[in-house]
Formats: C-alpha cells, sequence, structure tokens
C-alpha cells in the first residue's frame, strides 16, 4: 500500500520534482556510503591501537614469566623443597605460550620479527642456566649450588634480554603513538562526514518539505479551477436539461396537437366526399382529394419530425448484434413492396457490433426503401448490402443501380427535408435520411455517399465503438445471398 | 335492453367525436354511444352521480374509450378511478389518444388499460382502427357478465374496495 503510494506520488510529481528527488537520493545514499566507510575505517585504527596494546602486554608478560621462574628456581636452590617447582614450571609454560603469541602478534611487523629471533636465544639460554643451577643443587646440594650461581653470569644475561624487550617496547610505544594519531584523526573525519550528512540531509528534507509545499499550492488552486469549471459545468447541464425538457413537452404538443387538427381535415374532407361526392362536379372533387394528399402529408411529416427528435433524446439500449438479422427482417418487408418488379437482392454476410438493434433496423429500413424507391424505373433492380474496408475500418455498404444523384449536392443529403428529387417523380419527406445520420452518430460512427446521375448510389456507414477497428473479414464480402423478387 | 349504452366514448374535441361517431356507425357495429366531454362527466356517467343520478348499475357499457387529454379531471386519474373500485373495474377500457409518448403507454398498462391505441391522422386508417377496435370488444370477446358478477363477488368478500 505504502509502496504503490510513493509510486503514485512519483508519477503526479512534476519534472522538476522528480529531478529534486533524484538528487536528494543521491546525496543521501552517498552520505550513507561516507558514514558507513568512514564508521569501518575508525574501527580498524582502533582495532590496530588494541593489537600495539596486547603487544605491550606480552612483552611484559614475557618479563614477568622470566622472572617467576626465576623466583621459583631461588626457592627451590635455598630450600631444596619441591613445592618451589610449581611457580618454576608454570614461569616456563608461560614464557613458551607468551613468545609464541608475540611472534604471531608481530608476525606483521619485521623489524619485530627480528628482535623476537635475536631475544628468544637469550631467553633459553637463561632458562637452561637456571635448569643447570637446579640440576647441580638436586645432585650436590646447596653450597655447590650457591657456587655455581655466584660463578655464572646470570646478570649480564638477564640485562641483555631485559634491554632487547625494553627495545621492542620502545618500538611499540612508537607505533601506538602513530597509531593513535591515526584512529583519532579517522574519528574526527568520521564525525565530520556524520555532522555534514545529518546537516545536508536536513537540508534536503527542509527542500523537499518546501518543494513538497509548493506542489500543494498548486494543486489547490488547480482544484479550486476544476471545482469552478465543475459548477459552470453543473450549471450548463442543468440549463441543457431544462431546454431537453422544454424540447419534450414540445414535441408533445406537436404530436398531440397537431395531429388532431389535421385528422379533422382529412377526415371531414373524406366524409365530404363519400357523403355528397355525387353532388359535386369533378374539379370540386379534385380539390377535395388534394387537402385529403395535403393532410396524409403533413401527418407523415409530422410523425417523422417526431421521430427524428425521439432519436436525439432516447438512450441507446446497447448489446451485441449480428447486423445480418436486420437486414434480413427489413428485406423480407420489402419484398411485397416490390411485388410486380424485377428486383435482385445481393445481402453479403455482415458482422457483430455492439449497437441498438431497434435503431439499426432503421437505418437498414430507410435506405433499402430508398434504393427501392430509386430504383422504382430501372427494369432490372439491383440492390446490394455488403462490408468493406475504407481507411481501416469496417464499412457497411448499401448500394442500388437507381436513379443516383449529382454528386455536387451531396452536402444537402443528409438535411432534414432536404430533397434531391422532385416530389413529382418520387415521394418522401426528406427526413429519413436525417434519421439514419443521426442514428449512426449515436453510434459513434459516420455516414457518407457516392453517387452518379442515373447510374446508381452507395451508401457507406461504420459505427464507432471500439469492436469495430479490429476487422474480421478484410476483403469484400463475396457469398452474395440472391433473392429475386 | 334497447336503451343500453355499448359504448362510452370519453373525448373533448367535438371534430374527433363526430368523426369517431361517424366510423362506429359505417362500420355498423354500435349505435348505443354514450359521449362524455371531460373526466368529470365521465365519472359521473359510470358512477351513477350528479345528472347520471338516476342511472343504474346494473347496465355498464360493454367498452371505454378514453382520450387521455380530458378538461378537469384528465384521463388516467378517470382510468384509475374506474380500476380502483370493484363495480367499474372489470370494464374493458382502450385509451384512444394522439399521444404515443412512452411514458403514457407504461402509465396506461400499470394502471390496468386493456389496449392502448393512438389516432391515426389519416381518416381512411382512423376508421379502419375505429372499425377493428369495435369489432374486437363488441363482437369477438367475451365480456365480463353485465354488472351484477364483479359487484357480487365484491359484496361476499366483505363489501370492501381493494385499492388497484
Amino acid at each position: 500500500m505504502a509502496l504503490m503510494d510513493v509510486v503514485s506520488c512519483v508519477s503526479h510529481m512534476s519534472l522538476t520534482s522528480k529531478s529534486i528527488a533524484a538528487s536528494a537520493l543521491v546525496i543521501l545514499l552517498s552520505i550513507g556510503v561516507l558514514s558507513f566507510r568512514s564508521t569501518v575505517r575508525d574501527e580498524e585504527d582502533r582495532a590496530w591501537v588494541t593489537h600495539t596494546h596486547l603487544v605491550l602486554e606480552k612483552l611484559q608478560a614475557v618479563l614477568i614469566d622470566i622472572t617467576e621462574a626465576e623466583t621459583g628456581q631461588r626457592g627451590y636452590l635455598l630450600t631444596g623443597e619441591e613445592e618451589y617447582l610449581e611457580p618454576y614450571q608454570a614461569g616456563l609454560d608461560h614464557v613458551h605460550r607468551d613468545i609464541q603469541e608475540l611472534r604471531e602478534l608481530t608476525s606483521d611487523n619485521p623489524r619485530q620479527r627480528d628482535a623476537i629471533q635475536r631475544l628468544e636465544p637469550l631467553i633459553e639460554a637463561r632458562l637452561a642456566g637456571l635448569a643447570a643451577w637446579m640440576e647441580i643443587r638436586r645432585r650436590a646440594g646447596l653450597m655447590a649450588a650457591a657456587e655455581a650461581v655466584t660463578k655464572g653470569n646470570s646478570g649480564e644475561l638477564m640485562n641483555e634480554i631485559r634491554e632487547g624487550i625494553g627495545e621492542m617496547r620502545h618500538t611499540e610505544r612508537q607505533l601506538l603513538g602513530k597509531r593513535l594519531e591515526t584512529a583519532t584523526a579517522s574519528t574526527r573525519k568520521m564525525k565530520v562526514v556524520i555532522v555534514l550528512g545529518n546537516a545536508l540531509a536536513i537540508l534536503i528534507l527542509l527542500m523537499a518539505g518546501f518543494v513538497i509545499h509548493r506542489e500543494a499550492g498548486r494543486r489547490h488552486l488547480a482544484e479550486q479551477r476544476l471545482e469552478k469549471v465543475n459548477e459552470h459545468l453543473g450549471r450548463r447541464t442543468a440549463a441543457l436539461l431544462e431546454a431537453n425538457s422544454e424540447m419534450e413537452s414540445f414535441s408533445y404538443s406537436v404530436s398531440h396537437d397537431l395531429r388532431a387538427p389535421l385528422r379533422q381535415i382529412g377526415g371531414y374532407s373524406h366524409v365530404l366526399v363519400q357523403d355528397y361526392g355525387s353532388q359535386l362536379d369533378a374539379e370540386a372533387r379534385r380539390y377535395l382529394e388534394k387537402v385529403q394528399d395535403g393532410a396524409r402529408k403533413m401527418g407523415r411529416l409530422v410523425d417523422e419530425l417526431l421521430s427524428l427528435s425521439k432519436i436525439g433524446r432516447q438512450e441507446l439500449s446497447f448489446e451485441e448484434t449480428s447486423l445480418d438479422s436486420p437486414v434480413r427482417q427489413v428485406v423480407e418487408d420489402l419484398v411485397p413492396e416490390c411485388s410486380g418488379r424485377d428486383v435482385e437482392w445481393r445481402i453479403g454476410e455482415l458482422f457483430s457490433v455492439e449497437c441498438d438493434p431497434g435503431l439499426m433496423k432503421q437505418v437498414f429500413m430507410n435506405l433499402l426503401s430508398n434504393a427501392v424507391k430509386y430504383t422504382g424505373k430501372r427494369e432490372h433492380a439491383v440492390i446490394e448490402v455488403g462490408t468493406t474496408m475504407q481507411n481501416g475500418e469496417r464499412t457497411i455498404f448499401v448500394r442500388d443501380n437507381g436513379v443516383g444523384f449529382e454528386m455536387q449536392y451531396v452536402g444537402k443529403l443528409f438535411g432534414v427535408f432536404q430533397r434531391l428529387h422532385k416530389a413529382r417523380d418520387f415521394e418522401g419527406t426528406g427526413v429519413g435520411l436525417a434519421i439514419v445520420q443521426r442514428i449512426i452518430r449515436r453510434h459513434g460512427g459516420r455516414i457518407w455517399a457516392e453517387a452518379e446521375l442515373d447510374h446508381g448510389a452507395t451508401f457507406y456507414f461504420t459505427l464507432g465503438s471500439p469492436e469495430n477497428e479490429s476487422p474480421k473479414k478484410p476483403e469484400l464480402a463475396v457469398n452474395h445471398e440472391v433473392i429475386h423478387a | 335492453m334497447p336503451s343500453e349504452v355499448e359504448i362510452l366514448l370519453v373525448d373533448d374535441s367535438p371534430e374527433d367525436v363526430e368523426l369517431t361517431v361517424l366510423a362506429l356507425r359505417r362500420s355498423k357495429i354500435c349505435n348505443k354511444i354514450q359521449i362524455a366531454e371531460d373526466g368529470v362527466e365521465a365519472l359521473d356517467y359510470l358512477f351513477c352521480r350528479g345528472s347520471y343520478k338516476d342511472r343504474s348499475f346494473c347496465f355498464p357499457p360493454k367498452l371505454i374509450l378514453l382520450d387521455l387529454k380530458l378538461p378537469k379531471v384528465d384521463g388516467m386519474e378517470v382510468l384509475r378511478t374506474i380500476r380502483a373500485d370493484a363495480r367499474t373495474r372489470t370494464i374493458p377500457v382502450v385509451i384512444l389518444t394522439s399521444s404515443k409518448e412512452q411514458n403514457d403507454v407504461i402509465d396506461g398498462y400499470n394502471l390496468g388499460v386493456n389496449a392502448y391505441i393512438q389516432k391515426p391522422v389519416d381518416f381512411e386508417k382512423f376508421s379502419d382502427t375505429i372499425r377493428q377496435v369495435g369489432m374486437f370488444w363488441m363482437l369477438i370477446n367475451q365480456a365480463p357478465p353485465a354488472g351484477q358478477a364483479p359487484l357480487a363477488r365484491a359484496s361476499t368478500a366483505g363489501g370492501s374496495v381493494p385499492s388497484a
């Protein structure tokens, strides 16, 4: 969770903040490494100081060991009692052990190693001397031993040993001085590193705090701005909703109030023709028929305008639908209208798509009934539905070999009440294609047309939902199903 | 009974009333039509009150043709009242209106209307529609037993009037 927070924080930071954060990270890491290294160094230096102390101590111990052996030996010489042999023996053991340790301790220092080499024979000679006198005491008694001691040069040998050890201690003390100095220096350095590092870390923290504060300020400003925009949007949405509901009540009253008088015009003129037709002359009956035609036409217009406005308002109910089924239904509805005509239906295989099935049926109904209408004067009409790829988009086309239109008027094709043919030639309200375009647009798609006067027209449309972008059938559908009406 | 009303037509437009009556008469389905020009009059007639207080509950109309946009009490309210009363609940009601607003259709069926028909603008289609409606409800459909049956059942249930 915390890691996620950090990641999301980082991804939201500005470029400056990111570079500051990155350098802060590098500096903090360097401080850590430096502190660690100087601590390790300090520890090493202190270990050397301890080592030197140990050597000094051992040197002292060797002297004490020899003295211990001497004391034991002297006791034995004077008393001849075996109990003095114990300290003597302990002294001997200690001397050998301590010298061995000393040798190991000074293995890094050639000078001290040499000094030990020189010292060892002297110590051995001294110890051999002690052993020899004890042997004399055991065999020849106290007087003989005293004589041997007096004659021997034991004092001189012991002096040499002391001098040797003294020299070594001197050397070691000098080393100690140097090492102490180094250790003090590295401790000082470590302190400097730690103090400076911490100061730097505090500085970085302060900077980070400043940056965060600034970013928070900016965010706050942005939030305030967003809030204002939202407020504005809310007001606009409310206004739009109001406009929409006004439009709805308008279309309701159009539907109700306009239809009633139309029904009266049509109804009464109808009754008039039926009941009093015999009393009227032909011209009067023709006028009345015109009145009825007008009422009928206006009724159709009102109905189509209502369905156009309804498509703009209604919620689309999307579901995965194979476009084959609405096409099939529409063709089945239209085939009876074409009785007595030679119409060839070429229906290619279409695809499945997320759409409002009812509205898609209306699209095909309007396009195909147009095709039926505008091929009305062809001896052999061909109406084709299929898919093709246009600019990488799956596109559906509806093609006919009817009267077509001039491409210079293509811009008017989808406008409400726009007609490219005379009412005398082809009946229509000029709303059908506007409805088709509105449905296609509400599906996020596009519609366009290509035509040539007297050589048919082709309508293309796409449906913009994301599924449509992965084409299943890149080629023009070829397996046409031919239905002859 | 010869004077028995077969259809109650509730519509405030005299022209629509005339055209509807014309269509019904011409199809020779029904001659006994009672007109109510607003919701109050329709309810007065159905519940035998006001200027219809001498009428009897025993002879309810066989069909009510109901417009929605009516003065005083609108069509939906009339429908609600008819369906809320055990004495009138079983009378078939067909909404015959200019509106085909989805909400009206849904509300109508929720209140228990038997059919919802939009008046066609074209008179030929209009008379054909009226003829079919009359044919179905007056001749083809089996109507509930006249008047007494629902009343009797309601009184055996304790006389209380369950709400629709």
